[in-house]
């Protein structure tokens, strides 16, 4: 039984204009405009128990409001979903005891106090049995390594060392699912690795089912087999990390390393020329044309080095990001795309 | 100088049109303010019905109660600044004061245009109702419009309430230039306000030590005075020296509030804010 | 793993703990605040007392005269106190949050939202009126001429808790309306403005006006049973004309709680999640 399924799972919302001019301020006394937004468009997805999934994807994909629908904080407009085998915008006690979400940037505990008395409050509202509640907390506090800071008020924390704690309280009553909606937005590079490789560890041993949503790669790759990649409230992708490249990456670098500081300048008839540096050059050059255009220069041309690359994972993704962006701008589209990308990848 | 005017028209316009997003909030409120009254005038008439016809403190009788308190509906209207120390305060303790020291205008002048907006929004929308109930209500004002020179102490008694109000509380504002916490200061600056200044009940009907006390202080100014004014409670020659008093402390406020903010600012930017 | 309901006893009383040590953090702001409240207090008590000077008794023949006024002002303030402390902060922060799309974190808690929201926060500094309020109370039935029933003293803590939750009910409801009414300030307003009415013996809404007034506030949005019916148990001898009354407190008082509980279960279902 798998342990996310959603089918259909649609949502939209109506905002209302915010009027310019002291005329249309005073109309909209009387009559106000609107205009509606699909955040999530339809979206198909199973996921089974222990897996570990990203949702990547630009600013306003609709990857925070699938997991908030996830999370029953809102309500969809159309489709159903089940975690756990309940519906989650019932908002059912038992499911609530049996996953966390946690939310970068956003604190749930209570910001005066020090962090232990928020999580005693949990351990009363989850009614997690004391031992246990004392064996999980060592045990969370001992691998994130934050035990020294458990007395102080959560205002005197730093970012990293507050998100720390919200993950202790997220995982204070062993959540079967976890949501986490950018966990390490907004921290620094150490704190970053801290949490990823916390989560990795804690992912293997209590093979939890995770849902990450994230736009850094780093995150993703450290921890993630299965990457979702949502665009304009739409799936485009759903597989392997691998298989982004082998699906969209169109383009291999090619960097060459001539003898001399005197390179040629007419290498544009095989590709892009992006970076020049003598006596290194790098040309973005298409998958089917490689062997020919390497055939060629390697007869006309002097080189100490060749080496042929996938183009960066980020680059990747963030081309995918914009050509999706186009084509939900021009009209809308029924998602022609997505089952040519899925069927490829499982 | 018309660059000047020009910004600050904007200015306004802008808070105007800020002000205007919540309508909602207007309709309701526009009703609710009369509220208050409603109640007051049930008291009164539960008092007054168990004291037979004598006036109370020998001035009022029911009818002039119940104009007294219309009228402090009209000073508080002018005078009554909700939001603005803590506002203020809160500005600085967030930082967000930053933004008035770049601006072309001054952070008090700016949030004195932005208390008229407020004003004009408000009771442009306002005034329906207050038309309405005053014009209901006529039959409590026994003695009618007061003499054309009384109208116009009335009016400027208003008009320098509203200023004395606002420098008054921008000045607790500035406060928090000094110290964090400005709104337990504020909450007793409320209940003396309430207390003091005619809003629960004329000033004149305290017995006579109070009564000195309490006028000296600055507080009828923001609605006792304008009331008692208008309704004649106020000897004639007595209004002079009354406006003069009221000039006095709100020129003394200006000054105050401003010198509260140099030195509040000087301090924040000594402290890199 | 935890198949369990929570204690709901038990969190009440964390909330409590962890906001009695919050305010004890903030300590010269706690004696502020009880020290204001309580010179508020003592103005309203200076102004009863001047208007005592003018007259016996408030209404002919109500039987308010002053110290048994004092008791409804006492009344009055273990009523205020109670839901300030309790549940006023709360109720402000719900109507933020749930217009503001904040309460993300209570709709994840396996834990009944309405309580959670409804008791998260307690202001221990309010209940130095409620203390004020008990001394005023003890002194004013000790100068009354009529003493209170043995009755009378029993179902006064019960009729003070069912004005208590009537006041909470309405408190909750004006402030789930934020969700669709937009920003919150005329709806505390409103809140205000209602619960003037329930400041005064209901004898005074007499005439024209008073009565549809005093019709309205006992049976439609029944401010007026809150402080009213309690205050009469003690300080008025309980005649057949009254006994009504009391009974439909109770009513009102179920009523009142059912009727907040739909309003505030169908404000969530239009909640909105704060985008991030």
């Amino acid at each position: 039984m798998p342990m996310i399924e959603i089918q259909g799972l649609t949502k939209s919302y109506r905002v209302y204009q915010k009027p310019e001019g002291l005329w249309h301020s005073v109309r909209g006394l009387f009559r106000r405009q609107y205009r509606d937004v699909h955040a999530v468009r339809s979206i198909d997805l199973t996921v089974d128990e222990g897996e570990f999934v990203a949702f990547l994807g630009p600013n306003g994909a609709g990857k925070t409001t699938t997991l908030k629908l996830l999370s029953g904080v809102i309500t969809p407009t159309e489709g159903t979903a089940r975690v756990l085998g309940f519906t989650p915008w019932k908002r059912e006690n038992d499911y609530r005891r049996r996953f966390a979400l946690v939310m970068g940037q956003k604190n749930q505990l209570w910001w005066d106090l020090p962090a232990q008395e928020s999580f005693r409050l949990h351990q009363q509202i989850y009614a997690i049995e004391s031992s246990q509640f004392d064996r999980t907390l060592a045990e969370l506090v001992d691998l994130l390594d934050v035990a020294e800071l458990l007395g102080r008020p959560v205002r005197e924390l730093s970012l990293g060392e507050r998100m720390k704690m919200e993950l202790i309280a997220a995982l204070l009553h062993s959540p079967d699912v976890l949501f986490l909606d950018e966990p390490t937005i907004g921290l620094d590079v150490v704190a970053q690795h801290n949490i990823q490789s916390f989560l990795r560890y804690y992912q293997e041993k209590r093979r939890t089912t995770i849902l990450l949503t994230s736009h850094y790669m780093k995150d993703v790759a450290a921890l993630c087999k299965r990457v979702v990649i949502i665009t304009g409230g739409e799936i485009m992708y759903d597989g392997s990390l691998a298989g982004i490249i082998d699906g969209f990456g169109g383009q291999k670098i090619v960097t060459l390393l001539f003898v001399d500081d005197n390179v040629p300048s007419d290498l544009s008839r095989f590709g892009e020329v992006f970076d020049v540096q003598p006596p290194k050059m790098r040309i973005r050059v298409q998958r089917s044309r490689v062997a020919e255009v390497m055939a060629a220069i390697l007869a006309t041309y002097a080189l100490e080095d060749v080496s042929v690359e996938d183009p960066p994972l980020e680059d990747v993704i963030a081309d995918v990001f914009n050509r999706a962006s186009h084509d939900n701008g021009s009209g809308d589209s029924t998602q022609p795309n997505q089952s040519s990308f899925t069927a490829r990848t499982r | 100088m018309m660059a000047r005017v020009t910004t600050w028209w904007t200015i306004l316009r802008i808070c105007i049109e800020e002000r205007l997003v919540y309508r909602a909030d207007f309709a309701l409120g526009t009703l609710m303010r009369f509220l208050p009254i409603v109640t007051q005038v049930f008291l009164w008439g539960a008092i007054f019905a168990a004291n037979g016809d004598t006036r109370i403190a020998g001035k009022y009788d029911f009818s002039d109660m119940i104009a007294y308190y219309l009228l402090t509906m009209v000073g508080r209207a002018f005078s009554s600044m909700p939001g603005l120390a803590s506002g203020i305060s809160l500005d600085i303790r967030e930082g967000t004061i930053k933004k008035y020291l770049t601006q072309p205008i001054d952070m008090v002048g700016f949030l004195l245009l932005n208390r008229m907006a407020h004003k004009l929004v408000y009771y442009s929308v306002a005034i329906g109702p207050f038309a309405l109930v005053f014009w209901l209500c006529r039959g409590y004002f026994a003695d009618g419009w007061p003499e054309p020179l009384v109208m116009l102490a009335f009016i400027a008694t208003l008009i320098m309430g509203f200023l004395l109000g606002f420098f008054l509380e921008a000045a607790i504002g500035m406060i928090g230039f000094w110290f964090l916490e400005v709104s337990s200061l504020l909450f007793v600056y409320m209940l003396f306000n309430f207390f003091c200044s005619g809003h629960m009940f004329p000033i004149d009907i305290l017995p006579e030590f109070a009564r000195r006390i309490i006028e000296l202080l600055l507080l009828p100014y923001l609605a006792y005075y304008p009331a008692a004014i208008f309704l004649g409670k106020v000897p004639l020659e007595e209004i002079p020296f009354r406006l003069s008093v009221q000039a006095g402390w709100l020129l003394f406020f200006i000054v105050f509030c401003y010198y509260m903010f140099h030195r509040g600012v000087k301090r924040y930017s000594g402290f890199g804010g | 793993m935890n198949g369990t309901r929570p204690s709901y006893l038990r969190v009440m009383l964390m909330f409590a703990r962890n906001s009695l040590v919050r305010d004890m953090m903030f300590r010269t702001n706690f004696i502020i605040q009880s020290i204001s409240s309580i010179g508020w207090v003592l103005m309203n008590l200076g102004f009863y007392l001047l208007i005592f000077q003018y007259t016996p008794m408030i209404g002919a023949d109500t039987g308010w005269g002053k110290f048994e006024f004092f008791v409804f002002l006492a009344t009055t303030l273990l009523v205020n106190s109670t839901v300030q402390a309790f549940f006023m902060p709360n109720a402000n922060e719900f109507g933020e949050l749930i217009r503001m799309g904040g309460l993300d974190f209570a709709l994840l808690k396996p834990i009944d939202t309405q309580f959670l929201v409804s008791l998260r926060k307690i202001e221990w500094a309010s209940l130095a009126n409620f203390l004020f309020g008990i001394g005023l109370l003890l002194f004013s039935l000790a100068q009354l001429d009529s003493r209170p029933t043995f009755v009378g003293c029993l179902l006064y803590p019960v009729y003070v808790a069912c004005g208590i939750a009537i006041l909470y009910s309405l408190m909750i409801t004006l402030a789930s309306m934020s969700v669709w009414m937009g920003r919150n300030q005329t709806l505390y307003d409103f809140w205000f403005y209602i619960t003037t009415f329930s400041r005064y013996p209901m004898e005074i809404y007499e005439g024209r006006f008073g009565t549809p007034l005093r019709y309205t506030f006992t049976f439609f949005i029944p401010v007026l049973v809150v402080i009213n019916v309690p205050a009469a148990l003690m300080a008025k001898p309980l005649d057949a004309q009254n006994w009504p009354l009391v009974f439909f407190a109770l009513w009102a008082t179920a009523a009142s709680l059912a009727g907040s509980r739909w309003v505030f279960t169908r404000s969530l279902l239009s909640y909105r999640s704060a985008s991030s």
